[in-house]
């Protein structure tokens, strides 16, 4: 189910009142209807994979009591490689393995070999690596004797499945939803508020500003050859901010959801087109991923402790793996090796943790040092962007070499889907204007000007959403 | 939650409000601004007198040349083709012409492929919109659409669906009187020089039983006096079309068929010509039709 589909409309009220309504008195109650919503929700997709879900769901919850019954360090470590081979064959086979089986021949034939194998027709479950990890972190914690484990298996069933972040995120921690869940909420009229103010706002960026830039986008990506310099500028432009738009749209919508059954969920983006090094960047963007991969991949290979070669290697390990995480293409990887190559100077000469507040606090403007720094880092993030967009390294590669050609012959030309770029460059400053307002907040209601705010809001939805075409959200894929 | 129950009937009223007040709004400015588009013309075209009246999708549009027909055969030309348009829209913009009492002497009507399809296109879906009370407009949307009760009754609901075409970008075009690429007073769009190679590929093998929408546009002209030509556009080299067209004139023995006999330099693509074969194209289908067309 869509947060932008008709669907979703009808089912969030619906569940919202049987919620606080009926299974208000009582905890297993409200657990029950969390876990019936969630599967409800994701079955609307596809109920063949609920079954994936409920086995990733038993295995974590045996795996967690077992492992709270063993003491034997051996036997702990056996659990918790049960758990992992498990969890990574399961998504290893759906996500990978079309990519491995094609790069293996592709290997083979290069020394003149030919292995006759052919892909498999894999459907890739939605959402399955968001839940995988989330299941993953609680196992890992568990081992860790940071987490007591559970023996309530609806309370871990409500964790693993729980609707708002359940197919593209904030990867929730066990440490920090489980607890949530433990306990009966109860309504807090202000959160609720909240939760309706971020649903508002993550569809302003999901309908009008990402959606707006795919139709764009899309047009210059697909017909590349055929741009000049300027369109395949702002072609990557908007690919920005139609994947910030999309994704931090759907954390939004998440997070605000999940505020109305009075659940916390972390944030997932501080506005990390205003960062000023790339560093600064990846504390903004994807922030439950980026902070997964430091917790449970970086931080147990040794992080920054061991010697400068060590701590590199760290570097590179962790970015590869979260472009491979994205997908199962080489432009994935190779855009995890840029931004790792990025972040290596930074780190060098120790100013990863220089940009920890948000630019220009408590002031108006920037300064032109921040601007400066801010711009530098946005055409780093775009060049990776290419990248990740692209469909084939072969395609990023003439993408940027056509770019840097600087052929600016015709201007701003004329797109076949009947539209000048200039229109939606209008769009994006005035979005821009409307974030950099608001960035010291969660969303932009608030002050004395916050109804007036919510009102060009909601008429922003109803005038300039894209209503033609309902897209799914970007991070489904992954 | 009493409080929270207010906040969220108080955003549901102004959410609900807002969308009465922008389909008002709209629907204002597109049925009283100077058209944009063929349909808004056509719908303030009234008592006028049209000697040749073109109908069709973008291969009448981008082919015909409008001036050249007119100065060639000496008689008042109209191309109201559109692009992306089938039968069924020709058959509302013809209802509408006739409607408003507009007199038309000669209907060029283009037909080849078109005629596998009955179901209204690009113009009724969007262009039609703003126009949902006019009855003529109504009765012919209401046959085939089944959510034509949403699009009437829910406010905005139309326009939202159609945004790419009657979106906020032509809403604002239209309130600042920009003048559209499109002059629909005379309707031709010449395309650019430039072919753009596709795999040979040819039209399809079998062919639909009958057209409704061209039984009904026939029946309009019968009853109304009309002289109607039917005629076929032209394919490039890489379009096997000899089958196709063969069954279609048998199903339809005076159709005029000029889809060969042009150089692959004469198309803008496979389907449309460019400039130079417009007026080529022009030329040829006013040289087949001189005896045909009526003062």
């Amino acid at each position: 189910m869509l947060f932008n589909s008709f669907d979703f409309a009808i089912f969030l009220p619906v569940v919202f009142i049987l919620y606080w309504l009926l299974t208000n008195k009582n905890l297993k109650l409200q657990n029950s209807l969390i876990v019936l919503a969630s599967y409800l929700f994701y079955g609307w997709w596809d109920w063949r994979f609920l079954s994936l879900m409920l086995f990733s769901t038993v295995i974590d919850f045996s795996i967690g009591i077992a492992l709270s019954k063993q003491e034997n360090k051996i036997n702990r470590k056996l659990l918790l490689w049960l758990s992992l081979l498990i969890n990574l064959g399961i998504l290893g086979f759906f996500k990978y393995a079309n990519f491995f089986i094609d790069n293996f021949k592709t290997a083979f034939s290069f020394f003149g070999n030919q292995i006759n194998s052919n892909s498999f027709d894999i459907i890739l479950p939605v959402g399955i690596s968001f839940y995988t990890f989330q299941t993953l972190s609680y196992t890992i914690d568990v081992y860790n004797q940071k987490l007591e484990p559970t023996k309530n298996f609806i309370a871990f069933s409500a964790f693993v499945s729980f609707f708002p972040q359940l197919v593209a995120g904030p990867i929730e921690r066990a440490t920090h939803l489980l607890p949530q869940i433990y306990k009966k909420r109860n309504f807090n009229t202000d959160n609720a508020i909240n939760g309706i103010h971020l649903i508002l706002w993550g569809l302003f960026k999901k309908i009008v500003i990402a959606d707006s830039c795919a139709i764009y986008a899309n047009e210059i990506f697909s017909s590349y050859e055929n741009m000049n310099s300027l369109s395949l500028l702002l072609g990557a432009i908007y690919f920005a901010f139609q994947i910030y738009g999309d994704f931090s749209g759907y954390s939004d919508i998440a997070i605000g959801t999940s505020k109305l059954f009075g659940v916390d969920l972390m944030t997932n983006f501080k506005f990390p087109y205003f960062s000023r090094d790339i560093a600064e960047f990846w504390r903004r963007w994807h922030i439950s991923l980026s902070t997964w991969f430091r917790d449970y991949l970086y931080i147990p290979l040794g992080g920054s402790k061991g010697s400068k070669l060590l701590s590199f290697r760290n570097i590179f390990i962790i970015f590869l793996v979260s472009g491979f995480w994205h997908g199962a293409n080489w432009t994935f990887i190779i855009w995890g090796g840029l931004n790792a190559l990025y972040f290596l100077p930074i780190f060098i000469s120790n100013r990863n943790r220089n940009n920890l507040n948000i630019v220009a606090q408590g002031k108006i403007f920037p300064n032109i040092r921040e601007l400066i720094s801010m711009s530098i880092t946005f055409i780093l993030v775009i060049i990776g962007w290419i990248f990740f967009r692209a469909k084939s390294l072969s395609i990023a590669i003439e993408y940027i070499q056509k770019l840097l050609s600087f052929n600016f012959e015709k201007g701003i030309q004329y797109l076949s889907i009947e539209r000048y770029s200039i229109e939606l460059m209008i769009l994006i400053v005035c979005f821009v204007i409307f974030e950099w307002n608001s960035r010291e907040h969660e969303h932009p209601f608030f002050g004395k000007w916050r109804y007036l705010k919510l009102i060009m809001v909601i008429l922003g939805l109803i005038t300039l959403g894209v209503y033609s075409s309902i897209a799914d959200f970007i991070y489904f894929q992954f | 939650m009493k409080k929270f129950i207010k906040y969220i009937i108080s955003i549901l009223i102004i959410t609900i409000l807002s969308l009465y007040v922008c389909d008002a709004i709209y629907t204002q400015v597109y049925t009283s601004v100077t058209p944009r588009n063929k349909l808004q013309y056509i719908i303030n075209t009234n008592n006028e007198k049209f000697d040749i009246i073109f109908l069709g999708s973008s291969r009448v549009t981008n082919h015909i040349d409008t001036e050249l027909f007119d100065r060639l055969s000496n008689k008042k030309t109209l191309n109201l083709g559109v692009e992306g348009a089938g039968l069924n829209d020709n058959l509302l913009q013809l209802k509408l012409l006739i409607t408003n009492n507009n007199k038309i002497s000669n209907l060029f009507l283009q037909v080849d492929t078109n005629f596998e399809n009955e179901n209204p296109s690009n113009i009724s879906i969007s262009e039609a919109m703003p126009f949902l009370r006019n009855d003529v407009v109504q009765n012919h949307l209401s046959n085939h659409f089944e959510n034509f009760n949403y699009l009437k009754y829910i406010p905005f609901y139309r326009y939202a669906i159609n945004d790419p075409k009657i979106g906020f970008r032509e809403f604002f075009f239209s309130l600042i009187n920009k003048k559209s690429r499109i002059n629909p007073a005379i309707g031709f769009t010449p395309l650019d020089e430039g072919f753009i190679s596709t795999n040979f590929h040819s039209l399809p093998k079998s062919i639909a039983n009958k057209n409704n929408a061209l039984n009904h546009i026939i029946n309009i002209c019968n009853t109304s006096n009309i002289n109607l030509i039917l005629f076929i556009s032209p394919y490039c080299s890489k379009i096997d079309s000899d089958i196709y067209i063969k069954q279609l004139i048998t199903k339809i023995p005076n159709l005029i068929d000029l889809s060969k006999g042009y150089d692959d330099d004469l198309f803008f693509n496979c389907t449309h010509l460019n400039s130079r074969g417009a007026k080529k194209f022009t030329k040829n289908l006013h040289k087949a039709t001189i005896n045909k067309v009526l003062n």
